[in-house]
């Protein structure tokens, strides 16, 4: 089992092709870290579905080892257990990102498609691309259904007006190594050179407006707490 | 128990961007903690990593969730880690009585810890009830610290903190009450500015618009 624990993960980042080794434990840590910031940020995040995969991959791994031994071994429970806690971990995450689907569907699909024309990665995974579709098709289906039967909703104003997640809701951060001149958002618009600056040292904890951060967590500079 | 019913108050607001108690304890149960086995095993191989080899009275080191369920099976004592000590604890309490700034924690979730250990292993560690009470106090003491830096916070109206040193739990404990109050400041700010307020607060009018439009 100790090959098992050596997992190739390929990352799949428009920047890095290169694949890196990592240990089933470093990928509970990503896994771990994408759950939390996925929880705060406000917008759905770039999807992580190599760490999800790989995870998932370790999990059916043991259950099948697991089905051999007796229900009586001690053993059993305690990987069990694991599994489970495991399980929960990835449910929730692909939970919350569903849930942010059907919350902000339009705007998400709207955005995946700028950066599709981009050439951009997407932020979706296929199956929630497909879900989301799902989830709009379903939404102008019902609208449509309810003009029909009661003519003279202000269906143009709900479809001109989706729900837009608040970028500049506040979050707590953790930096994760020293950053220079993030610009704080106040609300204010300030000119060029005139907004104030803060610099991040590795292992700061603050709580800041999710605009300012937003590329640094894509980056991974910074997470979520 | 008195700690438990304080976190289920302060903790478990309804609201979508919230973390649960739980889900911080989750996080923290992965704290490695020694454990007195009973029983004799070879290495478990965990995904998350090797632990064992288990020899009767032979402490090893586990995750924190599985301490807890070999302590519920009677299959191994718990040790205290070593800041879960008076002279420790009375220390660090008076620290943080005369820090101005919040102090440093032994562990990122000295609070998971103290509640999951104290609850499931009292009669492991000595003199539990002191400690639960002396880490109650330094809790309490933080706490204040956070609600005065929080008042602070939001009578300057900053746009900005730092929360050095605050663990996990404690941040939790003023979510998601202190973001909020400070997304609506910064709508304020960002309206005064503008002068036109629409653009910052759309998700603040879906929630309300719906409503308006079936009565009229």
């Amino acid at each position: 089992m100790d090959e098992a624990a050596i997992e190739e993960l390929e990352l799949s980042d428009a920047e890095s092709f290169e694949e890196v080794q990592l240990t089933a434990a470093q990928v509970i840590e990503m896994m771990e870290e994408a759950w939390v910031n996925e929880k705060f940020a406000p917008e759905i995040l770039p999807h992580k579905m190599e760490v999800v995969d790989c995870l998932l991959g370790q999990i059916a791994y043991m259950e099948e080892n697991l089905q051999s031994l007796p229900s009586t071994d001690f053993k059993k429970s305690i990987h069990q257990l694991e599994v489970d806690r495991l399980r929960f971990l990835v449910s929730s995450y692909l939970r919350t990102r569903l849930e942010k689907i059907e919350t902000y569907v339009t705007h998400i699909l709207k955005q995946e498609q700028q950066r599709h024309e981009s050439k951009e990665d997407l932020y979706l995974s296929k199956q929630e691309l497909k879900f989301a579709k799902e989830i709009a098709e379903a939404l102008k289906q019902n609208f449509d259904g309810l003009v029909s039967f009661y003519p003279g909703l202000p269906l143009e104003e709900w479809v001109s007006q989706p729900v837009q997640p608040n970028m500049h809701s506040f979050v707590f951060l953790k930096s994760k190594k020293d950053v220079n001149e993030v610009v704080i958002d106040d609300g204010s618009i300030a000119t060029e050179g005139e907004s104030d600056l803060v610099d991040f040292r590795e292992g700061a904890q603050i709580l800041i407006a999710y605009s300012s951060v937003a590329g640094l967590l894509k980056k991974g500079d910074v997470k979520l707490i | 128990m008195k700690v438990s019913t304080i976190w289920q108050r302060q903790l478990c607001y309804a609201g979508q961007l919230q973390q649960c108690g739980d889900e911080v304890e989750f996080l923290g149960e992965k704290q490695i903690i020694t454990v007195v086995p009973t029983f004799n095993s070879p290495v478990l191989h965990l995904i998350s990593g090797d632990v064992g080899p288990f020899r009767a009275g032979l402490p090893t080191n586990v995750p924190m969730w599985l301490a807890v369920q070999l302590k519920q099976r009677q299959q191994g004592k718990i040790q205290a880690p070593d800041w879960m000590d008076i002279d420790r604890l009375t220390e660090m309490k008076e620290n943080e009585k005369q820090s101005q700034t919040f102090t440093k924690m032994p562990s990122d979730h000295y609070m998971v810890e103290a509640k999951i250990l104290l609850d499931c292993a009292s009669d492991d560690i000595p003199r539990a009830d002191e400690i639960r009470t002396i880490i109650k106090d330094i809790w309490d003491i933080r706490m204040s610290k956070i609600r005065t830096s929080v008042n602070k916070l939001i009578k300057n109206a900053d746009s900005y903190a730092g929360l050095d040193n605050l663990t996990v739990m404690e941040i939790n404990s003023i979510r998601p009450i202190l973001p909020h109050a400070l997304d609506q400041i910064y709508r304020i700010k960002a309206s005064k500015k503008l002068r036109v307020p629409s653009q910052n607060s759309t998700t603040f009018h879906t929630s309300s618009r719906p409503s308006t439009s079936f009565s009229s």
